[in-house]
């Protein structure tokens, strides 16, 4: 070459690496300094391995283009833009980079860093047309460019297109129709290609990608890359180089495009998750959405909304979750120290709401003008409000349409006098409220009494419990001239005051609780007949906890009025043979019975009382082994060792298949 | 829904907030007015999926939203996670400290 040229070159060269300068500042490292880059723009680490033998030939593809959507082309990537960097901000990217910390979590997202990422496939072309150079002419690469463009923008594939072509041809390169293998007549040096590759790039491509090749070209010789092309005609990244898509630390040499805080760029094939929500999402390597906020970045959001939830009184303003996540811990640590295991728990069914079968949502009454909306299941708060509005005056009309209501299904009356019914009802529901803030109170106090210290504290806290129970009892106990029942019953009707009171028991003293007990057991028909929501099996565990405390006499005189004054006909007995809170209570009755019995304690009966506990057990045995049963909320285990005592072998393998 | 809305009364939600609170990280579906329903996470509603993505594909693409409260028509929540006698129990208090 001649010195002009070479002059030429030279000041080419200048002009070259002060436009990288100011527009990509990578020369500065992190200290600071000036540092000429070997390898280029784009580094893509060590020199790699010399080039994979060339893959088979593959067969031509139609001139045609084929349709992006037909084959799992990889994510299009627009080309890649490197902002300039203001004069005073240039070399600060770097430098600053490591300075972003505080927290990524309160990063600006709109911040963009620059890591490493994929070559643009622009590149990957022109490193290996300069390739070519290396190669001998035996060693001729059966390369697909078409393929190569594949997936690009048209932007790229114009510009390679025509590079293509202007460059090659006045080197008298013959490059065919793409396709075809590609014959090299007369290698230039790399300098000359470069030389018309950009004088050609000038004129055809975009600014964008200028810059790319400026750099490329002027260090395409010292770099290798392998193009491998997978049969779909898409391009895979070099086996060596992990996937830009994994989450990797950052490097003031690692280059690529990333808002917010280390989110990946998705890769064609990036491992899908392993979420179990995953079926309901595209695999993550179609998704350029997903992984947009980190567990950080969730955490810290949720950290702020919670703020808002603060206060000085947690155990007020927080109740339900403080409560909650009390309970779960109790929980856990009853689970941890084995005591769940030791206790048989009471198997409890949840009451549902008996359903009717069909309803007629408009009614017409005669007489009337239009027709009357019925409350149904959809609007569940007109329906409230309608018992409501009875409770307080129960006018005849009213009835008259309840009643007609009633007589088409749409509600469910009970069998008694409707007016009192309702009157009753919603009183009883509205003292039953005012009685369970003052439980609520009692239950807190009773709570308490385990961090307090002193015993004086203590005393007082156990008067004001007593005091507060005694008031409930009262009002439990108040006898109404209009109520229909006695004592207790008006509240026992209604799922809100079986509630109340299966939360009372427990406080009670042995004598009261047992007198509830008495009411329950001497009423047992008239509460399963009425117990339409199935609320019954609430008091079963304080009723059992009540039974377990009773001598002998006691437990006679219960049994007494279950079997001979309310479960006296056998269509009482079936009854309470096929609801699961009469069972559960009558095998409670004879569990207690049995162990009190197997227990050596001395029972102290009274006269008569084995007589009666031996027909009752005959009684019961009979029923049982006759009827079907239901299954009891609770099997005791002794029940079979009782029966056993007094049954023939026949009536016991009756009863016990009955049972099972 | 975002707990970031403006109260203009405190205490007429605390029982709301502190409920959904013991709801956050469990799974939750919002059913909208328009029939569509969004599952998979509390009320807050990030990293959602839709129930049905063949009738909405569009959805398939949002990860985090925001639901404005008039268009909600239910929030199916896990029976398991909630105690309904405790929130009976809530509810009560909540009514009282509001008569005080």
């Amino acid at each position: 070459m001649d010195c002009g040229l070479l002059q030429a070159m030279a000041e080419e060269d200048e002009e070259i690496n002060v436009y990288n300068e100011e527009t990509f500042g990578m020369d500065l490292d992190t200290h600071g300094t000036t540092e000429v880059p070997n390898n280029g723009l784009l580094q893509f680490g060590e020199l790699p391995s010399p080039p994979p033998p060339p893959p088979p030939p593959t067969p031509p593809l139609d001139p045609k283009p084929p349709s992006r959507h037909s084959s799992p082309s990889p994510p299009r990537q627009r080309p890649q833009y490197f902002p300039r960097a203001p004069p005073g901000q240039r070399g600060r990217g770097r430098g600053q980079r490591g300075g972003l910390g505080r927290g990524q979590m309160f990063e600006d997202p709109a911040v963009v860093r620059i890591v490493q990422g994929r070559p643009s496939i622009k590149v990957m072309h022109i490193y290996s047309l300069c390739e070519f150079r290396q190669l001998s002419s035996a060693a001729r690469l059966h390369f697909d460019v078409f393929l190569v463009f594949k997936g690009l923008d048209s932007a790229i594939v114009d510009c390679g297109n025509a590079m293509y072509q202007n460059s090659f041809e006045d080197d008298m390169h013959s490059f065919t129709v793409p396709g075809s293998p590609i014959n090299l007549r007369q290698p230039l040096t790399p300098r000359q290609h470069y030389n018309q590759v950009y004088t050609k790039m000038d004129q055809t491509c975009s600014d964008a990608l200028k810059p790319i090749v400026n750099v490329l070209a002027k260090n395409s010789v010292d770099l290798l890359v392998s193009v491998v092309t997978n049969d779909t005609g898409g391009f895979m990244f070099p086996m060596n180089r992990p996937c830009p898509s994994t989450p990797q630390s950052l490097t003031p040499k690692m280059m690529q495009l990333r808002f917010g805080a280390n989110s990946p760029r998705p890769s064609p094939f990036y491992s899908p998750s392993s979420n179990s929500v995953q079926h309901f999402r595209k695999p993550e390597g179609w998704d350029p959405y997903c992984n947009l906020m980190t567990a950080k970045e969730k955490e810290w959001i949720t950290r702020l909304q919670m703020i808002q939830l603060q206060s000085e009184h947690p155990y007020l303003e927080d109740y339900y979750y403080q409560e909650y996540y009390r309970r779960i811990e109790a929980k856990m640590a009853e689970e941890e120290l084995g005591i769940r295991g030791k206790r048989e728990p009471p198997k409890l069914t949840t009451p549902y709401i008996m359903k009717s079968d069909s309803y007629t949502p408009v009614v017409h009454i005669e007489g009337s003008l239009g027709q009357v909306a019925v409350s149904t299941c959809y609007s569940p708060r007109r329906a409230i409000s309608a018992v409501n509005a009875v409770q307080a005056q129960c006018p005849l009309e009213v009835i008259v349409f309840l009643r007609h209501l009633a007589s088409r299904k749409c509600i469910n009356l009970p069998d008694t006098d409707t007016d009192t019914h309702f009157h009753i009802t919603g009183t009883k529901r509205h003292q039953t409220t005012a009685l369970f803030i003052v439980l609520l109170e009692v239950e807190e106090t009773e709570r308490m009494k385990t961090t307090v210290l002193s015993e004086e504290e203590e005393r007082r806290l156990m008067e004001k419990t007593q005091k507060k129970v005694e008031h409930i009892y009262s009002q439990l106990q108040h006898h109404d001239p209009l109520d229909s029942g006695g004592e207790f019953l008006p509240f026992l009707l209604v799922s809100k005051g079986k509630r109340l009171v299966a939360r009372l028991l427990p406080f009670l003293k042995h004598d009261t609780a047992l007198k509830i007990l008495r009411i329950v057991t001497c009423n047992l028909p008239t509460l399963m007949s009425r117990d339409t929501e199935e609320a019954l099996p609430v008091l079963y565990p304080s009723l059992r906890n009540v039974i377990g405390g009773l001598t002998f006499s006691q437990l006679i005189g219960l049994i007494k009025d279950l079997t001979f004054e309310s479960l006296t006909t056998s269509e009482s007995l079936t009854l309470a043979c096929q609801n699961k809170f009469g069972l559960s209570l009558l095998y409670a009755l004879l569990s207690q019975g049995e162990k009190l019995l197997s227990s050596g304690v001395p029972l102290e009966p009274s006269i008569g009382d084995f007589e009666t506990w031996t027909d009752t057990i005959f009684q019961v045995a009979g029923q049982l082994s006759q009827c079907s049963l239901v299954e009891p909320l609770l099997l005791p285990s002794n029940l079979l060792t009782l029966f056993c005592r007094y049954l023939d072998k026949r009536t016991l393998h009756q009863l016990k298949s009955n049972m099972e | 829904m975002l707990l970031t809305l403006a109260l203009p009364c405190r205490c007429v939600f605390q029982l709301f907030y502190s409920f959904f609170k013991s709801l956050v990280g469990k799974d939750v579906v919002v059913e909208l007015k328009n029939d569509l329903r969004l599952g998979y996470l509390n009320i807050k509603l990030t990293d959602i999926s839709v129930t049905d993505p063949e009738k909405y594909p569009h959805m398939l693409s949002v990860k985090n939203c925001f639901i404005r409260g008039s268009v909600v028509r239910y929030v199916q929540l896990p029976a398991d996670e909630v105690d309904t006698q405790l929130l009976q129990d809530a509810a009560r208090k909540e009514a009282m400290q509001q008569k005080q």
